[in-house]
């Protein structure tokens, strides 16, 4: 079918369209309100044909948001279907079964019209920076605890803002004017794609955006599938220890690859818990897309064509695929768990592309006041080292598998009022490997606004080290400390003044032998620090 | 009018030619040279052209009043690593910033990016127990003397010529800083000392510090090459002012660019904009789109009533891909190009989706384009161009070089035309049409993040390719008109002789407007403005003859991106009543709409001082050539899509063509280094100053 296209067309009008998304994605970014969005791109924008279907996403944005959107966009169709909508409708959920996985996200779409007929969708989903409830945290035991769920909704009706839901939003989350500014903010970009999208339809001359949407999803959905066909068919079977609230959870996973398809089944994963870190299975599939396309085609533009391929199912009521009212809050602990999971089970096939485990991000909820009196609702995001791939080191301080911005210190500080007296790297976090691991980091902040403030932070890593990969050894792991005192790392305390929240960030694990390590490189390590000597004589066998 | 007031010399280092132009402000008259441009040691060529285009215009070099010129040396110095060993004082707890970095990827799904190696590497760091907080309040002073033994060994081992201090809050509170700066002076006076409250007194401290560490890195570098200038002009018995091209479209005297040279990053492409603003004011069309298109990238640019627009950050050095994200985070005033992986050399091939890709690789200049004969084997757009018959195998560069159209065809044909399944001809526009998109995609792009109509933009074409795509490109942006100027490297020297010595300043002190009073804001900009005149002063600006910009990025509190404001009217009581419209209507430019009830702040401060626009007139000419017979050539086969096909077209001698000469396309107009491509349905007319205009038709 998509034969058919001319294939100098497609291969412009494609690129329009990813531009047409990030578009969306720079209009989103300069109006938001939140450090979420601005900072840490906490975001992701998707333009749709009429069917439906993801054609295009933005460039910098979260992996498993793009994976997501399709489904929520079906739940959305359900609801008010096609035919019913009108130009200037706007609908929004942050339901986590239907939406991302958690109440945080709010997803935002608008369908866009031309001569009158709805040609395709635009959808923008973002962090919010507080949905009310027990706030950013993995403390909940039920989805009632965690904030307010909006079904889906119609925030606007034909370009009215129906303002019982802003009111609504308003009422129950303590920074009311950044999390409406943010809502809107998604409003307002979806509406920039929608007139974007028909300025490029009006120039092209282009009527139904089917045609192209064939051709583009025909095109990406061939490329994986190529890919995954040079995978040796078989099962592989992964299983890893990671931790829990309370105790150990296990995930296992079997991939199935066959006739160019990729089938994961995370039978034998543990039960959900009464914890805010049960993962959506709508979160589970995205991140099961997202490293399996890490894996095989990393620069096919993302799309519907390009996770065709690939299915995940999960028992119901597994910590995969979580039943209501399980909480989901902090659903990206354990979620973000699937990409070493699947790396893991495709390591031996694939050993030039896997990847150690990463040491991953942690996010830091702030709540209170500065010094000033102004309220604080804020995330602190930081990241551990990158897992080292064949021929590559890990780089340090880098975050997967999702993608954050780290916050600087001098907007961080500006914005809370929060003092922090260092963050540095970590030497020898970095997992030993014939290519180390990139390092983790060392971060101590001090309540300095004279009042209490509530801290939670939400993270991994702190049982079980970043593993290394074919040979490669583990990075270190992820501790807590409030007042040099270990704390639980998904718990929330009460910060008094001059309090102080330690923090070490885990390293990336390695990837093969360290004995097979470079001289070279081992001494360029010794010298920068990153690696010391004691450490090279242990790991690397390193005798001066 | 002194013979010292005359003349003036404009040098455009190119990466093949040196460039000069001389202007003759008495006569209105141009001699221009061209020397082969001498990559080891810039200053040689400068030099010796400067010798020589006084010699050809029989004047002595004491009658020289200005000599201005464009540099990449500080941008080569950084891409390639050439700048000094580099150590960096820095606050305590925080040595690691570089090395953390932004914490992003700048990839959602390729695991094998990389990212640049910071300037200093870490053990050449040294922490520094200080620290001034967020509100400006000391909270720690600072301590130097346990420094002393082991930056000294640091010197001797690593033999480190500079040093950049980098201390947090620093843009609120320079007095660290400064006490650093006089300690290593003190003590190591034979260091280069950058301190980021000087460099660039922003919020964020990770750009500020790799921003400042890259000014200590290129200052040894560039305090070299400024001397051997200087004294070769010297030598050579030049008396006037020795100047160079910033970033942002001012000029340095030898003494701020050793002290500032990061600012003279992207300082040769400055050059360009500059010239199409001076067009765009000689042409009185008040919005320009720049668009100068070389070897292996395009740059463009926007000039909003005469002047080009600015921002404050720049990447350099990108490592992975040329992706954005994978360079250096530079923050610096800078014109507001936008860069373009598009070029003649750029490459064509069927990228993973198995479409067609042309871009951002570049054959470069070696192996180049296949039709170079060089032993390039890959498709680029130059072959492209001459398979469709835009370009000539016998009158490329003035015929310097043959071109080989079947090594073109061949490279096309097995490179992309038989992977899509389509003609060598077909492929081969389909290369043109990519790059024609790529192009507008930016543009577009670039202008609607600015809140420009670019519809209502005159472009100005230049560079070896950007006459060949203008008009298609133009089209698409539903452009009605584009001039291709004469001459593209006198055209050059033109921008950088119409341009003032000017220095800005820029400072982050975030303030709510319901705080301040019309005093405070006063006393701020006028704190700032003392600062700049004192480089002016020291650059030998008068202070009756310096001018003032005054603008403020402000934003809603609690949003993270500030729209710039310009400070329009008197510097009065009435200001503070004066800037909330003045925001509103800003933002209301970039976003579409302004909320009335939401508070708002100041973040940084700006003061743009410069000193007078130099020369005496504007409307120089280069001396005219020997006439020619004819300003036809012949006649050429050339690809145009409307016409289904290969046409004859005619082909003309740019050299010939007289003031008021006018000609329809489908027309070919070849000049040395240059073709103008004059679709059908579009009229080219030739103006006085010997511009072609193209004028648009309906849309073909």
């Amino acid at each position: 079918m998509s034969a058919a296209y001319d294939p100098i067309a497609l291969g412009i009008q494609w690129d329009r369209l990813i531009a047409i998304a990030d578009e969306i994605i720079n209009a989103l970014v300069r109006t938001s309100f939140s450090t979420n969005v601005r900072e840490s791109y906490d975001l992701s924008c998707v333009v749709f044909d009429r069917k439906g279907r993801s054609i295009a996403q933005g460039a910098y944005s979260v992996p498993s948001f793009t994976g997501t959107a399709p489904a929520t966009l079906a739940c959305m169709l359900a609801k008010f279907p096609a035919e019913t909508l009108q130009p200037g409708d706007v609908v929004a959920t942050n339901d986590p079964w239907m939406g991302t996985g958690h109440l945080f996200d709010v997803n935002v779409m608008q369908p866009v019209f031309r001569r009158g007929a709805l040609v395709g969708y635009t959808m923008s989903i973002t962090h919010l920076p507080d949905i009310g409830g027990a706030g950013f945290s993995a403390t909940a035991r039920e989805v009632y605890e965690e904030g307010l769920r909006l079904p889906i909704i119609k925030l606007a009706r034909a370009g009215v803002v129906d303002e019982a839901w802003i009111e609504l939003v308003r009422i129950n989350v303590r920074v009311p004017e950044q999390t409406i500014g943010d809502l809107m903010a998604n409003v307002s970009c979806t509406t920039v794609g929608a007139r974007m999208l028909v300025e490029f339809m009006d120039e092209y001359g282009i009527d139904d955006l089917t045609p192209l949407a064939d051709a583009i999803l025909g095109h990406s959905e061939r490329a994986i599938r190529d890919e995954l066909r040079r995978i040796p068919a078989g099962i592989y079977d992964n299983a890893i220890d990671i931790e829990g609230h309370a105790d150990p959870l296990r995930l296992a996973c079997r991939i199935t690859i066959a006739d160019g398809e990729a089938h994961a089944d995370f039978a034998g994963s543990s039960l959900a818990v009464p914890a805010a870190i049960n993962v959506p299975l709508c979160y589970t599939r995205a991140m099961t897309c997202h490293a399996i396309k890490c894996l095989t085609t990393p620069k096919i533009p993302n799309n519907e064509g390009s996770v065709r391929p690939i299915t995940a199912v999960a028992p119901a009521g597994s910590i995969l695929n979580p039943q209501p009212p399980s909480p989901t809050g902090g659903r990206h602990i354990v979620g973000h768990f699937v990409n070493p999971l699947v790396y893991g089970a495709l390591a031996r096939a694939l050993p030039d592309r896997v990847q150690g485990d990463s040491g991953m991000l942690n996010l830091i909820n702030v709540q209170g006041r500065t010094r000033e009196g102004v309220g604080v609702s804020s995330i602190f995001f930081t990241s551990g080292g990158f897992g080292a791939l064949r021929g590559i080191d890990g780089q340090a301080t880098t975050p997967a598998p999702s993608n954050m911005t780290g916050t600087p210190i001098e907007v961080w500080e500006n914005l809370t009022g929060m003092f922090v007296e260092s963050k540095e790297l970590l030497p020898d976090s970095g997992g030993p490997g014939e290519f180390r691991g990139g390092l983790g980091q060392r971060i101590a902040l001090i309540n300095d606004s004279g009042q209490p403030m509530t801290v939670s932070c939400l993270a991994g890593r702190t049982e079980f080290a970043p593993a290394g990969v074919l040979g490669g050894r583990p990075g270190g792991m992820r501790k807590i400390a409030i007042n040099g005192s270990p704390v639980h790392p998904k718990g929330r305390y009460v910060l008094q003044p001059g309090d102080r929240i330690d923090t070490i960030e885990a390293g990336g694990g390695g990837y093969g032998d360290p004995r097979q390590r470079k001289r070279e490189a081992v001494e360029a390590d010794l010298r920068q620090g990153f690696v010391t000597p004691d450490a090279a004589r242990r790991d690397y066998g390193y005798r001066g | 009018m002194t013979r010292a007031q005359r003349y003036r010399i404009g040098v455009d280092i190119g990466g093949t030619f040196t460039d000069f132009a001389l202007f003759d402000d008495a006569t209105g008259d141009i001699t221009t040279h061209k020397l082969l441009t001498t990559p080891g040691d810039p200053s040689t060529a400068v030099i010796a052209g400067v010798s020589a285009v006084t010699a050809e215009a029989g004047i002595a070099i004491a009658d020289v009043a200005t000599i201005v010129h464009g540099t990449t040396l500080v941008t080569n110095a950084v891409i390639e690593r050439r700048g000094a060993p580099t150590a960096m004082l820095v606050t305590k707890g925080f040595r690691d910033t570089l090395d953390i970095g932004m914490e992003r990827r700048y990839d959602l799904f390729d695991l094998r990016i990389r990212f640049p190696e910071p300037l200093v590497p870490r053990h050449l760091r040294f922490e520094v127990p200080e620290r001034v907080k967020y509100d400006g309040s000391v909270k720690a002073a600072p301590s130097f003397d346990q420094l002393r033994m082991p930056l000294a060994e640091a010197i001797a081992r690593d033999r480190i010529a500079a040093v950049a201090v980098c201390f947090l809050h620093s843009y609120l509170d320079p007095s660290h800083e400064r006490a650093a700066v006089a300690w290593l002076t003190r003590e190591f006076p034979q260091l280069k000392v950058s301190a980021s409250s000087e460099v660039f007194p922003f919020m964020r401290e990770f750009e500020r510090w790799t921003t400042t560490c890259m000014n200590a890195y290129v200052q040894p570098v560039v305090d070299r090459y400024v001397a051997r200038l200087e004294d070769g002009l010297a030598a050579l018995g030049f008396k006037g002012s020795f100047l160079i091209m910033t970033s942002s479209g001012g000029t340095f005297t030898g003494g701020l660019a050793r002290r500032f040279p990061v600012r003279l990053l992207e300082s040769g492409p400055a050059a360009g904009a500059l010239m199409s603003a001076r067009h765009g004011r000689t042409l009185g069309v008040d919005q320009v789109l720049s668009f100068d298109m070389g070897g292996t990238t395009a740059k463009g640019c926007i000039v909003h009533d005469g002047t080009p627009l600015k921002r404050y950050e720049l990447e350099v050095a990108r490592v992975h891909e040329f992706k954005r994200g994978s360079g250096l985070p530079v923050k610096i005033p800078v014109l507001d190009m936008i860069e373009i992986g598009a070029g003649g050399g750029s490459l064509a091939d069927v990228d993973e989706r198995g479409v067609l890709r042309v871009g951002p690789r570049s054959a470069g200049a070696n192996p180049g384009p296949a039709c170079y004969g060089q032993g390039g084997t890959q498709a680029t757009l130059t072959d492209a161009n001459l398979v469709l018959g835009y370009l000539d195998s016998g009158s490329f560069l003035g015929g310097r070089m043959a071109l080989d159209a079947e090594a073109a065809r061949r490279a096309i044909e097995s490179g992309v035309g038989k992977a899509l399944g389509v003609s060598v001809e077909r492929a081969a526009w389909g290369i043109h049409e990519v790059i024609n998109e790529d192009v507008a995609r930016a543009f577009r792009v670039h202008a609607s993040e600015r809140g420009v109509d670019y519809r209502r933009c005159s472009m100005i074409a230049f560079g070896g390719s950007g006459p060949l795509h203008a008009a298609r490109v133009a089209r698409k942006l539903k452009i009605p008109r584009v001039v291709c100027p004469t001459g593209a490297g006198v055209m050059s020297a033109f921008g950088l002789l119409s341009s003032p010595v000017g220095f800005e300043l820029v400072r982050s002190r975030r303030v709510s407007l319901a705080r301040l009073d019309a005093q405070q804001i006063l006393r701020e900009f006028t704190g700032l403005a003392a600062e700049a005149d004192r480089f002016l002063a020291e650059a030998g600006v008068k202070a009756v003859d310096v001018a003032h910009r005054h603008r403020l990025d402000m934003r809603y509190e609690g949003q993270g991106y500030e729209v710039e404001v310009p400070v329009v009217g008197p510097l009065d009581a009435t200001i503070r009543e004066r800037l909330p419209h003045a925001f509103a209507q800003a933002y209301a430019k970039v976003f579409g709409l302004a909320f009335d009830d939401k508070p708002v702040e100041i973040v940084n401060w700006k003061v743009d001082a410069s000193g007078p626009e130099p020369g005496a007139r504007h409307d120089h000419r280069l001396k005219a050539g020997p006439p020619s017979a004819s300003s036809r050539k012949g006649t050429r086969r050339a690809y145009f899509p409307e016409r289904d096909g290969p046409v004859d077209c005619p082909v003309l001698d740019r050299y010939a063509l007289e003031p008021g000469a006018t000609v329809a396309g489908p027309a070919l107009v070849e000049e040395r280094e240059s073709t103008t491509v004059v679709d059908p349905g579009d009229t080219m007319r030739v103006d006085a100053h010997l511009n072609l205009i193209l004028e648009l038709g309906a849309a073909s």
